[in-house]
């Protein structure tokens, strides 16, 4: 049966982490079919500014500012949008993983609002926001050309995860880290460096000049016949090699962010087309807020071209948290009652 | 009490033997720096509850409690804090951690615990982990 072309406008709201945002996307579908996503407006608030000052993400300033941020930025969304809550069909929300007191802010106002306008309400996974912000990224590659199965690898602060889709709606956890997120290495790596928060970009940066074959840090599991990962190691590696080195120049420490930085990027790569390979996808997708890192995107296309698949990565706002996405995933999502709607800051993929 | 180990294995063995112990309301106060090898002692504890989850660090969101079924003892929550990028005790309360303190169906492990003091309970187990190598460590228990 051939279904008829709708569209559908969602609004989506994120409040996982740090960055206080709401989204207002059109998608246009033949059912389950995505042709077009059209953002109408993506509000991001990030509090980067203000946690910077503390060295880290403190989760009381998180959640207060959320709390400050959250209506402001609906309300911004909506205007830039230039709709009203009437042309919306329903409100996607992040409900995990994440930090409780964040995800709560979010969860509460889609609650409100989804009760007060009478809108359906989807519970959207934080992953999957990062998985379909590819679905965004279709001016350089077309949604009607994606290819099934896709592998995906999601890469941030709080993440390690390779994921097959064998269908749009299916996921499947093929490895993920055994100890600490890609992120989470960047983030204490730069804090041992004392490069300050965050680590990830302060990192990069310095890699820029810095010798990668410097240091010959280790690639955890590299070898493993798995697919999972390891940071935890490659941490302590570096930090016993700059509590022996006396000499801590400015050549010395971009030496060892560019070292370190390869060595997470040649484990990801490494594994990530290993994974490619053995499933024999036909689309590889890069998400999550490690996704901005340089080197890896680089990488990563360079290896999927050598494979022959295409290589979706999104534009770097995409990547970082952000609620364009979760409009995405809440396409795809199932109602649920605002009544049972509870936030899961363990939330599984599933 | 202090005894060293010389491997990640080790360390993981150790922690796989005190959880033999736990009878259900242990609170297990953990110190040491970065690359201390505070989470493989975490892996261990986890493994000798009987949990096959992966336990992975909770740096990112604080708190991660494990549900333990197939265990003979009473002991039905593996609660793993991480207070490492916290600055005050308030937020390890926000979470609803101490809930879990001092519950006879719960077993505690905070890493940076010395950024909760005030809100700590009196019975604790305190676990100081140092290195002086590469791969040995020294766990001061008290």
């Amino acid at each position: 049966m051939k279904k008829n072309k709708k569209k559908m406008i969602i609004l989506g709201i994120e409040t996982s982490c740090d960055e206080t945002s709401a989204a207002v996307v059109r998608i246009a579908n033949y059912g389950l079919r995505i042709t077009d996503c059209e953002i109408l407006s993506n509000i991001v608030f990030s509090q980067i500014a203000i946690h910077k000052k503390y060295g880290g993400i403190v989760p009381e300033v998180a959640a207060r500012n959320h709390v400050k941020n959250i209506i402001p930025v609906i309300d911004l969304a909506f205007k830039k949008a230039r709709v009203t809550p009437k042309d919306i069909d329903r409100i996607a929300v992040t409900y995990g993983p994440g930090l409780i007191t964040s995800l709560m802010v979010g969860v509460e106002a889609a609650r409100n609002l989804a009760y007060a306008w009478k809108k359906q309400i989807i519970a959207v996974d934080h992953i999957k926001g990062h998985i379909y912000a590819a679905w965004l990224a279709s001016q350089e590659f077309p949604i009607s050309n994606f290819q099934f199965p896709i592998l995906v690898l999601v890469v941030s602060g709080g993440h390690t995860e390779l994921l097959l889709m064998k269908n749009v709606k299916s996921f499947k956890k093929v490895g993920q880290t055994l100890d600490d997120a890609a992120g989470e290495a960047f983030d204490k790596v730069a804090k041992m460096l004392e490069l300050g928060f965050p680590g990830g970009p302060a990192i990069s940066k310095l890699a820029e000049k810095g010798n990668p074959q410097a240091f010959d840090f280790p690639r955890p599991m590299i070898h493993s016949k798995d697919f999972n990962f390891s940071f935890s190691g490659l941490k302590t590696a570096v930090l016993y090699k700059n509590k022996e080195s006396r000499i801590k120049n400015k050549e010395y420490i971009n030496n060892i962010a560019a070292s370190f930085q390869q060595a997470v990027v040649d484990v990801l790569a490494h594994k990530t087309i290993k994974a490619a390979e053995k499933y024999k996808v036909k689309t590889l997708i890069l998400g999550g807020g490690v996704a901005a890192n340089k080197l890896l995107r680089e990488t990563m296309r360079q290896e999927t071209k050598r494979l022959g698949i295409p290589f979706i990565v999104p534009e770097i706002k995409l990547c970082t948290d952000n609620a364009a996405p979760i409009a995405v995933a809440g396409f795809f999502g199932k109602e649920i009652l605002w009544k049972k709607l509870r936030v899961d800051p363990q939330l599984e993929i599933e | 009490m202090k005894i060293i180990t010389h491997s990640e294995k080790e360390t993981i063995e150790l922690g796989k033997k005190f959880a033999r112990e736990f009878r259900g309301g242990e609170v297990i106060a953990l110190y040491g720096d970065l690359g201390a090898g505070k989470t493989t002692f975490v892996k261990g504890l986890a493994q000798g509850l009987g949990i096959k989850k992966i336990i992975t660090s909770p740096t990112f969101i604080l708190m991660n409690v494990y549900k333990i079924t197939n265990y003979e003892l009473r002991i039905t929550n593996f609660v793993h804090i991480d207070c490492y990028r916290i600055h005050s005790a308030h937020d390890i309360e926000n979470i609803g951690a101490q809930e879990y303190f001092g519950r006879k169906d719960s077993v505690v492990v905070i890493e940076w615990a010395e950024k909760i003091k005030e809100i700590l309970p009196k019975r604790k187990l305190e676990i100081k982990i140092t290195s002086k190598e590469k791969n040995n460590r020294i766990f001061a228990i008290y």
